[in-house]
């Protein structure tokens, strides 16, 4: 329990996926506390004894389903009858009551989907909702009402609930779009990022033949560090630890053979050859996660300046105040592309400086709007000559660029 | 005694992502405001139809039309000073709580006590933490003061124990749903903006890395001589050109000096119209060791030919952590084990972690998530057990 609501606490860490699996135990819990409640409540309902019953029984076998599904890790289902089943419950308290705690239900129902922060169920079910609860305040008018109420009382009833439904439609669309902008520049992030990785995987392996040491899964003493480490954990988890070796040397083999041929192989199993498949992420003989999380960490002890508001900017105009500064940066830049190793050579290795095509189709690129501002790449096309003369064609004399 | 209270690994992510929310909260402004503005005329219209006193009317215009106004001047002063913003989640939150009290007591009806559900919406979109403490507190001390001291607002026609029973109840079934709601939403919003200020900050420090590397590797610098030669050069023909007395020259030296790292003093007594802030404004545009021009380059390099296809929302697949739902337990033991040996082994380019900080961030900050929790369970609990493990065969050397 102590872990559950630390996680709670640190949704914040969690991936999607584990958030989502925490939204429907809370709604789970939530419901479990309301179908509790309606037990007692249900005597006062305008239902036969055996409806009650059914309908409660029918509940508690529901509820038994959303755990299951929840077991087998099915979260998306048991998502969906989460929220059918708070409709469910909605229904039996607005047919059997004309309380206006029934009319609170609507509002429950409706934070439960909102809750999931789901567009296309906010959509459907919500307007369910909508319509259920509209038509339950046009017909259970007079349990709503005082013994002398303000005038038209009903509309402010159907206004509020409209409104109440309008306005988080808006949230979660607001929400839904810039999640996904977010997403799109995530994604475009993490690309990059893994070039950068692939070439520092590069340089480190340079560095690792310069100083004459093997490949770190061949040296001995990394692979007995592993498997006692390893075996002290699994025998802490799963009270039984010689088992891991078997992955480990999994894990060795698939270094050792490639993946494809492991796939190939119709000897080897296919729960090995999953596997299998999955260390083949975590290698070490390319860049992999595993490379890039070694590398995420390690540079957490990298000196880097201190934090300012430009620390993440590359926009030349966010960097440089005035016209003339831009013109600078842009030359500096321009200097770098044309002499410094900055281009992809055919091996997608990090490996070659940039010809004077590559620039120039970088410069018309879409991706050039995050750098430079029009007027600048521009300039640059206009006065493509003198840039080639002063910064290249010294280059071309020495052997450089082409 | 375990650590309890996660943060992030890399400290620069919390300022980052308070800028984020900066930049999202002046459109949540917009929202709210015109929230505020169809709140405001649904409600005169009703009065207005249905024959309320025209003070009341007329009071209720000027309690919208405060808080209306309150909210543009703050979105006006915000855009020079963020805080304005900050500010006006508060008082627009407290303010739209008022108005919906004022419409309580003047419609004197059960119906209106929902305008509070209205209130808490309206208030709910700025998606704050803090706001939502006071949301919270609003609703439930409105919806007390309600049902223990104006309790005839409640008095239905058909009214009994089990009516005000199931109001008390499920009026605090609602809020405890909206609270937990809000708070997972919030947090979920905040995992969006740590990817993204995760991810800037994991570039920032690869391309610092990348440039050490590099340096390491091709033993060689940037020829900033060359460089500034050249440039000076470009910049009196393009001048020329344009008939102008070369207007970059100036500088082009200024920048050449902050190259050199001369002292500030040198730099200001030979440039005397610039200020100490002009000059920390201006290393963004040098070009040499691991200033930004250098980075820009470096970034427009890796950018260029990358493609972005379409990926699900921030997909499990796309994260790189040891802890993926469909492996086996053993995969994830296994690649914990692996992952903490080669930090403790060393892999030659990359910095070295000591001991004590690599326990407080693999247990303290986001990366305890990126493991199995059982896995890390076991090492927070048996770190000395792990780092005696590597003692015994890597030697004492070896441990930092």
């Amino acid at each position: 329990m102590k872990t559950f609501f630390r996680r709670i606490q640190d949704a914040e860490f969690l991936p999607i996926g584990e958030v989502r699996k925490l939204k429907v135990i809370l709604v789970m819990a939530f419901l479990l506390l309301i179908t509790a409640a309606t037990i007692p409540f249900s005597i006062y309902f305008a239902y036969p004894d055996y409806v009650t019953i059914i309908v409660l029984s029918s509940f508690v076998l529901v509820y038994g389903l959303m755990i299951a599904l929840l077991r087998m890790n099915r979260v998306t289902a048991s998502t969906q009858i989460s929220i059918i089943y708070s409709i469910g419950l909605t229904l039996f308290y607005s047919q059997g009551t004309s309380s206006f705690y029934a009319y609170l239900f609507f509002y429950i129902t409706l934070t439960i989907i909102i809750f999931y922060q789901d567009f296309l169920s906010y959509l459907s079910y919500g307007l369910l909702i909508l319509a259920l609860g509209i038509y339950y305040i046009i017909s259970h008018q007079e349990g709503l009402a005082l013994a002398v109420d303000v005038p038209g009382f009903m509309y402010i009833y159907i206004f509020t609930l409209v409104l109440f439904y309008l306005i988080f439609f808006a949230q979660i669309l607001y929400n839904e779009k810039l999640h996904s902008d977010m997403n799109d520049d995530w994604v475009k992030m993490n690309q990059v990022i893994d070039k950068y990785h692939d070439d520092i995987t590069t340089y480190l392996e340079l560095l690792r033949k310069q100083a004459k040491r093997e490949p770190l899964h061949e040296e001995r003493v990394f692979q007995k560090l592993v498997g006692e480490l390893a075996v002290f954990v699994a025998e802490q988890v799963k009270d039984k630890g010689k088992d891991i070796m078997n992955v480990f040397d999994l894990y060795l083999y698939v270094h050792e053979r490639g993946i494809e041929k492991i796939l190939e192989n119709e000897e080897i199993s296919v729960q090995m050859k999953r596997t299998a498949d999955r260390l083949n992420h975590y290698l070490f003989n390319r860049r992999t996660d595993m490379y890039s999380m070694l590398i995420n960490f390690s540079s957490r002890f990298l000196e880097t300046e201190k934090y300012k508001p430009s620390r993440y900017e590359y926009h030349i105009q966010h960097l440089a105040q005035y016209h003339d500064e831009q013109l600078i940066a842009f030359v500096m830049i321009y200097q770098y592309l044309v002499r410094e190793v900055c281009g992809v050579d055919a091996w997608d290795q990090m490996n070659k400086v940039l010809t004077i095509d590559e620039i120039d189709q970088l410069f018309k690129s879409p991706e050039i709007e995050a750098f430079f501002s029009p007027q600048l790449i521009a300039l640059y096309f206009e006065n493509r000559d003198l840039f080639i003369s002063h910064f290249v064609s010294c280059l071309v004399e020495k052997g450089g660029t082409s | 005694m375990l650590n309890r209270k996660r943060t992030h690994m890399f400290m620069e992510i919390e300022d980052y992502r308070e800028d984020l929310e900066i930049r999202h909260l002046r459109t949540k402004n917009h929202f709210v405001l015109a929230l505020l503005t169809l709140m405001m005329i649904l409600t005169l219209i009703y009065m207005l139809v249905s024959g309320f006193l025209l003070y009341h009317t007329l009071a209720l215009l000027i309690g919208f039309l405060i808080v209306i106004m309150f909210n543009i001047a703050q979105l006006a002063y915000g855009k020079d000073i963020y805080q304005f913003y900050q500010l006006n989640k508060y008082i627009t939150t407290m303010g739209v709580y008022a108005l919906s009290i004022a419409i309580i007591f003047v419609f004197q009806s059960p119906s209106a006590i929902t305008v509070l559900f209205i209130a808490y919406a309206i208030s709910a979109f700025y998606q704050d933490l803090k706001v939502m403490f006071i949301n919270n507190f609003l609703l439930l001390f409105s919806a007390l003061m309600l049902m223990v001291n104006f309790s005839e607002y409640l008095n239905f026609q058909s009214s009994n124990t089990e009516t005000e029973f199931g109001i008390a109840f499920f009026l605090v079934a609602f809020i405890s749903i909206l609270t937990i709601s809000s708070f997972i939403i919030i947090k979920q919003k905040r995992f969006y903006y740590n990817q993204i200020a995760l991810s800037r900050e994991t570039e920032f420090r690869s391309i610092d890395l990348l440039i050490d590397l590099e340096e390491q590797n091709h033993q060689k610098r940037i020829d900033i001589d060359s460089y500034y030669k050249k440039a000076q050069d470009f910049f009196q023909e393009f001048s020329e050109i344009l008939k102008l007395d070369n207007p970059f020259k100036e500088r082009m030296g200024l920048l050449y000096m902050l190259e050199k790292n001369e002292p500030v003093n040198r730099i200001l007594d030979r440039y005397p119209h610039y200020t100490k802030e002009d000059l920390e404004r201006m290393e963004d545009l040098l070009i040499g060791g691991k200033h930004k021009l250098r980075k820009v380059a470096m970034k427009l390099g890796h950018t260029f030919t990358s493609e972005v296809g379409k990926a699900e929302l921030f997909s499990e697949q796309q994260f790189k952590s040891f802890n993926h739902p469909n492996d086996a337990l053993d995969v994830k033991i296994l690649l914990f084990a692996v992952f903490y040996a080669a930090l403790k082994r060393g892999i030659a380019g990359l910095p070295l972690a000591d001991k004590a900080a690599m326990r407080r961030i693999l247990t303290s900050t986001d990366y305890y998530y990126y493991v199995d929790p059982k896995v890390i369970d076991i090492y927070e609990k048996n770190s000395e057990v792990f780092d005696e493990i590597c003692e015994d065969i890597l030697g004492r050397k070896a441990e930092r």
